[in-house]
């Protein structure tokens, strides 16, 4: 099996005013392809941080990740969003769907961005993964109609329609009852099944960690346990 | 396909969030709209207002080019510069070696020689005319007629007593007074009355140079002349019409006035200030009561009284008197003349109830009876100028007729000018023509002769012709030695036709075959010119014409400046929108940032929004502009002044649809809003996508 991510000897200092804010410590960490990570730990020791760089959104103060092999620490902010595009899918907090679009549009927004796909191809591959999240009937209502576990569920299609190798999510169930956000990570837990996708989520539910095949504890920055 | 499907995806995003903010998308939208409602409006106008402003610079007077010396000091102004007075403008030594040259280019049509200038209109008073009638009736020699102007004087002299004696109430030079009186005194005795009729000599001088002065001179009236080849003008300027009397003939010396003149400055005061009145009370409905203008022309018109009287004859003012009577205006007591007076000067008291019944009576009864103007067609005039070298020459001319551009029959910019023959021109400007040389030689031989027969000189002052001796009292009111000089031995009033095409001109109108390219022909023909050593300033009509050319340009100036304003207030709203705007919308920037938007595609958005807003408002200022140009088009656009109706070429501007500027204009404002937030734009695209993960909802 190859390697997902690779994060080598990584440190990342946030300047905070006159002073700065030391977020990871000479971080090591390698994750499998395929694998159902989750990033746990207590607020404030770096998760978002690290998700972020192996996220692509962010690169390191010093240190290298590897992102499919790919180091990224010396990419511009185009080939970043080019490799964010393409190889990483994302599901965040608050869902952040567009609200304007239906669920289905919302889905297709990345295909449009990526570009090459025609619509029955696009069609396909959605309609597809709404029925693997279960919202084929909801597939034409505005976003800001759903639940906030249907959102999560339009999310989680949105982050898999470009086929991505890996997908980041931070914190997905910490705005959903417990009884949905459990629904969640059984759905991305199949997902990770049946598409082979690494995921890496981070959470601080102990309900949650139970799910993942591995655990990455962190405490002030450091890696606690990997 | 793909890049209409992102397209459509922005335009659906950039929609929500002009919903979403919508007082500020109604903001800017109305910003964009005024700027594009004001742009077609305004450059709609404007175009409209260089076209009617050409057609009247062109057809009236200026031609499409116009040529003058390079040596010229000041800059040729057809209609005025801005300050007034004479121009310098050099001379045209020989307009044929220039009209030769010029003809040679197949887009000249033709060149037309012209000179303007101004000088002074001697005027005499009424009794001077009468006086003047008189003479004309004695050399007549029919008794009838000479015994009615001997009435009519009697009746002049009579209404002079009774000013005198109203006069003498008022006035602290008694001793000058008395001396008038004992002249008028003369005067009313049977005896002269009747030396008068028998046409002796000295009691006319008398009557002319003692009394005729008591009723006041008049203000002598500047006279702004164009001379020209009359046939060549006609031809090439169409808006020309005759009013009253006829068209110069060519090769006649004369003068055409111009109607707005003539109605301003010649016309019966009385006449005139109803004229006016009848203007503001009944056209433009302005009541007399409350408008201060109206009310200063109402107090004036009383006064105005004895520019009736003094045109009256004793039938005449019976007549008046019984028909005032009549109309309900009683008299009081005392002589026929002082209750004559007391009911004309009641009949010009008007008010709102009565103004258009007595407008009406005063054309219908009292018109006829008084001499209207001053100066109508078949009559000669003397024009006073100055010469270059500073001599005054002054010049008969036979008033032909009244002319007037049409469509700008009210405008005073273009009615200012009258029209004479070039050879009159060139003489009053000093130039030696071929006539004025042989009337020199005619002059020179005639003071011969007198300087012979000196011992009996009143002979040969007055013994061969009456129109001499009107002209030397004209030029000189006490006989001077020096006044036989300007005694004009008959001027010739014909002069040979070729010799308008031949001599001086001081400037001259170029016709072209159609007017486009007018810039390049400009240069092209200075210079083909100057290779011919003819050293000229050419002009298009737009300089030429003074002033009122700059005026275009500056209304340019100042729409472009209001535009401009407005466009800088938008852009900043815009700009500052967008950026605060931002601040909302972090997340779903970063969202899209997030999961693999480019930077490019957050500015492409904001871009969007702009350009939808931009559109949509600046469509509706479209259909508004658009609105209010249909509707001007059917009502038009009252002219408010002068020079706005030379601008219009007439009293309303019919603005018409140019299809060009009512579709770019929306598309240029919204092209330049676009543009201009692409800075504002820019800065949301800063987003990280790490900031849409923070956000919380
Ligand atoms: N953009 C930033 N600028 C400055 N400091 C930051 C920034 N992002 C994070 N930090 C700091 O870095 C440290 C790690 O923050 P991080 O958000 O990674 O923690 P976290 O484990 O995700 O916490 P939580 O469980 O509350 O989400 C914190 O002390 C935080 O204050
Ligand atoms: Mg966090």
């Amino acid at each position: 099996m190859s390697l997902a991510v690779r994060i080598e000897n990584v440190s990342k200092v946030y300047p905070l005013g006159k002073t700065s804010v030391q977020a990871l410590k000479n971080i090591e960490l390698a994750i499998q392809e395929g694998e159902f990570t989750t990033i746990a730990g207590p607020s404030g020791c770096g998760k978002s941080t690290l998700l972020n760089l192996i996220g692509c959104m962010d690169t390191p103060t010093t240190g290298e990740v590897y992102v499919e092999g790919q180091p990224i620490s010396q990419l511009k902010d185009k080939e970043l969003t080019r490799l964010r595009l393409e190889k990483l899918g994302f599901i965040f907090q608050s869902f952040n769907l567009i609200p304007v679009l239906t669920v289905y549009q919302n889905i297709e927004f990345p295909l449009l961005i990526h570009g090459g796909f025609t619509k029955k191809e696009r069609a396909a591959r959605i309609d597809a993964l709404m029925e693997e999240v279960g919202l084929q009937p909801q597939a034409q209502q505005k976003s800001n109609e759903l639940s906030g576990g249907q959102r999560q569920r339009v999310a989680i299609a949105r982050a898999l329609v470009t086929q991505p190798r890996i997908v980041l999510a931070d914190e997905p169930t910490a705005n959903l009852d417990s009884a949905t956000g459990e629904r969640i990570i059984d759905l991305m837990k199949t997902i990770n099944r049946t598409h082979k996708t690494t995921f890496i989520f981070s959470t601080h539910d102990p309900q949650v960690m139970k799910q993942a095949s591995r655990v990455v504890r962190l405490k002030d920055g450091a890696v606690l346990e990997a | 396909m793909q890049v209409l499907e992102l397209s459509s995806l922005i335009v659906k995003v950039a929609f929500r969030n002009l919903w979403l903010y919508r007082l500020k998308t109604v903001v800017i939208a109305s910003l964009l709209g005024f700027g594009s409602f004001l742009s077609i409006v305004g450059l709609t106008l404007l175009r409209d207002v260089e076209a009617t402003m050409q057609e009247s610079i062109i057809g009236s007077v200026a031609g499409h080019l116009q040529m003058y010396s390079k040596k010229a000091k000041d800059d040729l102004a057809i209609f005025g510069s801005t300050f007034m007075g004479r121009q310098d403008i050099g001379v045209l030594e020989d307009i044929s070696t220039y009209r030769d040259a010029l003809l040679r280019h197949p887009e000249v049509q033709a060149v037309i020689p012209m000179g303007i200038d101004m000088g002074m209109l001697g005027r005499g008073n009424e009794m001077d005319e009468s006086l003047d009638v008189l003479r004309a009736a004695l050399k007549g020699g029919d008794p009838v007629i000479i015994n009615e102007r001997v009435e009519q004087l009697g009746f002049q002299i009579e209404q002079l007593g009774r000013e005198l004696a109203e006069r003498k109430k008022v006035t602290q030079d008694q001793v000058e007074v008395v001396k008038e009186e004992a002249d008028l005194a003369k005067v009313k005795e049977a005896a002269f009355t009747e030396s008068v009729a028998r046409g002796d000599e000295s009691a006319l001088q008398y009557l002319e140079t003692r009394i005729a002065p008591l009723s006041g001179e008049k203000l002598p009236i500047y006279l702004m002349y164009l001379g020209t080849d009359i046939d060549l003008y006609r031809q090439n300027f169409p808006k020309f019409r005759v009013v009253a009397g006829e068209v110069l003939p060519p090769g006649q010396r004369g003068i055409m006035l111009s109607n707005k003149v003539r109605e301003d400055q010649l016309k019966n005061t009385a006449a005139r200030l109803f004229d006016k009145l009848n203007k503001r009370v009944v056209k433009l409905k302005i009541p007399i009561k409350g408008d201060a203008e109206n009310l200063r022309l109402v107090q004036d018109l009383p006064r105005q009284y004895n520019q009736i009287m003094a045109y009256l004859d004793r039938a005449e003012a019976v007549e008046l008197h019984e028909s005032l009577k009549q109309l309900g205006i009683p008299a009081t007591e005392g002589t026929l003349i002082a209750q004559l007076v007391q009911q004309v000067k009641d009949f010009l008291k008007v008010d709102d109830q009565n103004f258009e019944a007595r407008y009406r009576w005063f054309y219908e009864q009292i018109a006829p009876k008084i001499k209207l103007y001053e100066i109508s067609p078949g009559e000669t005039i003397l024009l006073r100028s100055y010469t270059k070298s500073g001599y005054i020459k002054s010049l008969p001319l036979k008033v032909y007729g009244v002319y007037s551009f049409q469509g700008l029959e009210d405008s005073d910019i273009a009615g200012v000018m009258n029209i004479i023959d070039l050879v009159s021109l060139r003489e009053l400007y000093g130039q030696m023509t071929e006539s004025s040389l042989k009337e020199l030689q005619e002059m020179r031989s005639q003071v011969g002769i007198k300087e012979i027969a000196a011992e009996n000189a009143e002979d040969a002052l007055f013994g061969d012709g009456a129109a001499a001796t009107v002209e030397s009292r004209v030029e000189a009111p006490t006989p001077a030695p020096q006044a036989t000089i300007q005694v004009k031995p008959v001027i010739p009033d014909m002069f040979d036709v070729t010799e308008v095409g031949k001599g001086l001109a001081l400037n001259a109108a170029i016709k072209l075959k159609d007017d486009v390219k007018l810039q390049d022909l400009k240069e092209s023909l200075e210079k083909d010119l100057k290779s011919q050593g003819l050293d000229v300033k050419i002009v298009d009509w737009q300089q030429a014409s003074g002033f009122v050319g700059q005026f275009v340009v500056i209304v340019r100036l100042v729409l472009i400046f209001a535009l401009g304003v407005i466009f800088v207030v938008a852009l900043v709203i815009i700009n500052n929108s967008i950026i605060v705007g931002t601040l909302n919308r972090i997340r779903e920037i970063g969202t899209m940032r997030a999961i693999g938007a480019q930077k490019s595609f957050v500015v492409e958005m904001f871009l969007a929004e702009t350009a939808i807003t931009g559109l949509i408002g600046s469509c509706v200022g479209t259909f508004i502009a658009l609105g209010l140009l249909i509707w001007l088009g059917d009502y038009g656009i009252p002219s408010s002044h002068d020079v706005v109706t030379f601008l219009f070429s007439g009293p309303r501007l019919y603005p018409k649809l140019h299809p060009g500027i009512i579709l770019l204009s929306p598309l240029f404002v919204t092209g330049v809003a676009t543009l201009a937030s692409v800075y504002a734009a820019r800065h949301a695209a800063h987003v990280t996508p790490a900031e849409a993960m923070q956000e919380k909802e």
